[in-house]
């Protein structure tokens, strides 16, 4: 690795460190250092039930799920939005603005809806299979209009439009749907990390992990890919088998993140651009690592500052994203024409 | 009987069952230039992506150094056939260096990092090609010419006994016309490897090939040594122009209006 690479990574692990320890002691109760201490020891130490005091189930029950939750799901976002620009071969690419997050956010309300409605409890793992099945539909119907349109930006415009259909549905659904239950949808719907519990934490870090070393396996291949489809077949890419693999893996990631966060907006499009940016290179063994930590510090950042700065309001955490990150989007569109 | 590297018995290239290049025979040999020429659309690219094995044969018989193309493993082909495409690629923040070194993939590890020999192999190929001085820049802000170097250069460290390339010499100004078929008969001359390429310029192909294969825009083929190919009114038959406004003998086109 080179010099600049290892001060890129040592700064993201403190800066996430850093994160970490303010979004503990953030939030509507404050906190001293020895209440947070405490409350994370009693909590490892009774296990997830039965802890003591209220400061501590506060740390442990409710902040350290959730700030987990961050640093996974941002990272999952990140690797997703790197996955898709390198399959696309254009920086201006992300599960968001292609539609897939809507898409996965329209199969888990109707999920939630109807099995709520039908009274039968709806599990994590439950959850992140409709989300997936939802971010293959969308990601189905993008590539289905890739191959007949040439332009990128043609193809960012349907992402958006079909974004826009399945929230309109999903919204029309969470609408009229009269179970208190399916209230809650609405939050979700919007982008939250509110709620996330110890259940949601296991499923999402096995999964997350499980893609991510499956991503950073294909490293390889995904370097030849950069130089083009040809080049990689003609050095002995299995190039149908990668192009399928990269779907699956950007789907299941996005996936994953909507189905315990909903939508979050930007940070698979314009993490992966710092992250380049930052640490000047294209290699995918140290982009793909570097993203993960990038969407991690990027989403626990934004994550403090929607529960903190309204607090006891929270902000959905698409507003913070979306305040932070699309400004960076334009910037990045900019700069290609200007090139 | 002489090693050969590319055999083709009677192949038809095209694309889902559409021939553009019928009935190709050629068998080429190690240090020899096959140049491939015809009109646009007569299936020059189209052939290339064949043999490469980039695209279906369509029928006859490719072999590579003996062995059927279409009963060979990916990463077997990518030992033994090189490409250098027209396209234009895009790797961002790429250095020079590293898209050379991305040709060493067939023998990288699982994590395709480079070992120092193969270090030492891509700098050489960056000698070679006389690449050493943009080796440090990014891919994207070099020149058409030294692009096209870099490009060669990447597949001289992918270490194959063949070498294809479409167009090497398209867009690429008098210098860097020179440049590259100089290094490309240098790797043949003296690395003993077997280039076939197509290309536009008939004056470069007689200077330089060693047998032609020319496509018609029916979809024929006809192989030559230059000598036979540059005679009489064949280059105006095949490229549809009258017998006067070309010059067999030096290669040049007579413009007359």
């Amino acid at each position: 690795m080179k010099k600049r690479e290892i001060i890129a990574f040592t700064i993201m692990i403190l800066m996430t460190v850093l994160l970490a320890c303010w979004n503990l002691t953030a939030g509507s109760l404050s906190l001293s250092a020895r209440d947070i201490v405490s409350g994370l020891l009693g909590g490892f130490a009774s296990g997830t039930q039965g802890v003591g005091d209220t400061a501590a189930a506060v740390i442990f029950q409710i902040r350290l799920p959730r700030l987990i939750a961050a640093i996974f799901l941002g990272g999952a976002l990140s690797v997703s939005g790197f996955l898709l620009q390198t399959f696309f071969n254009n920086p201006i690419a992300g599960p968001y603005v292609l539609g897939i997050s809507s898409g996965a956010k329209l199969t888990v309300a109707v999920a939630m809806i109807v099995l709520l409605g039908g009274g039968v409890h709806i599990s994590s793992a439950g959850m992140v299979v409709a989300a997936f099945l939802g971010s293959l539909l969308a990601m189905g119907f993008v590539l289905a209009i890739s191959t007949r349109v040439n332009s990128m930006s043609v193809l960012i415009v349907c992402g958006i439009l079909v974004g826009y259909i399945c929230s309109a549905v999903t919204d029309f659904l969470v609408t009229f749907a009269d179970d208190t239950n399916i209230v809650n949808l609405h939050n979700w719907s919007m982008g939250s990390l509110s709620g996330t519990d110890w259940e949601g934490v296991r499923v999402m870090t096995i999964l997350v992990i499980l893609a991510f070393v499956a991503a950073f396996c294909l490293s390889k291949p995904i370097g030849a890919y950069q130089l083009g489809e040809v080049y990689a077949k003609s050095m002995g890419v299995n190039t149908r088998l990668l192009r399928l693999l990269i779907i699956l893996l950007s789907s299941l990631l996005s996936a994953t993140v909507t189905a315990f966060a909903g939508p979050v907006s930007f940070v698979g499009i314009a993490i992966p651009q710092l992250v380049k940016l930052v640490m000047k290179t294209a290699r995918p063994l140290v982009l793909i690592p570097g993203c993960f930590l990038g969407g991690a510090m990027v989403l626990l950042l934004c994550d403090g500052i929607a529960r903190s700065v309204f607090a006891p309001a929270e902000v959905s955490i698409s507003s913070v994203t979306a305040v932070f990150l699309a400004p960076v989007v334009i910037v990045m569109m900019m700069k290609r024409r200007a090139n | 009987m002489k090693f050969k590297s590319i055999e083709l018995r009677n192949i038809d290239a095209g694309y889902c069952d559409r021939v553009v290049a019928g009935g190709v025979s050629l068998d080429a040999q190690p240090g020899e230039i096959i140049a491939l020429i015809g009109p646009n659309g007569s299936g020059k690219s189209t052939l290339l992506k064949t043999i490469t094995g980039q695209i279906k044969c369509l029928g006859g018989e490719i072999r590579i150094c003996g062995e059927e193309l279409g009963s060979m493993k990916e990463s077997e082909v990518a030992r033994r056939i090189s490409l250098v495409t027209t396209a234009r690629i895009k790797p961002q923040l790429m250095t020079c260096r590293e898209v050379a070194g991305m040709g060493r993939y067939p023998y990288t590890g699982r994590l395709g990092l480079l070992t120092p020999e193969d270090e030492r192999i891509v700098e050489e190929a960056l000698v070679l090609t006389d690449s050493l001085d943009v080796a440090g820049c990014d891919f994207e802000k070099i020149s058409d010419g030294q692009r096209q170097r870099v490009m060669i250069a990447r597949a001289i460290c992918q270490d194959t006994d063949i070498i294809a390339l479409d167009e090497p010499t398209s867009f690429l100004d008098l210098r860097c016309k020179l440049s590259v078929l100089r290094i490309l008969r240098m790797l043949a001359r003296e690395k003993n490897k077997t280039i076939i390429m197509s290309l536009h310029e008939l004056d470069l192909v007689k200077a330089v090939a060693d047998r032609i294969v020319c496509l018609d825009s029916e979809g024929n083929s006809v192989v030559g040594v230059p000598g036979d190919i540059f005679y009489g009114d064949f280059i105006q038959n095949c490229f549809g122009l009258d017998a006067k406004e070309f010059d067999p003998e030096t290669g040049h086109l007579n413009i007359i209006f």
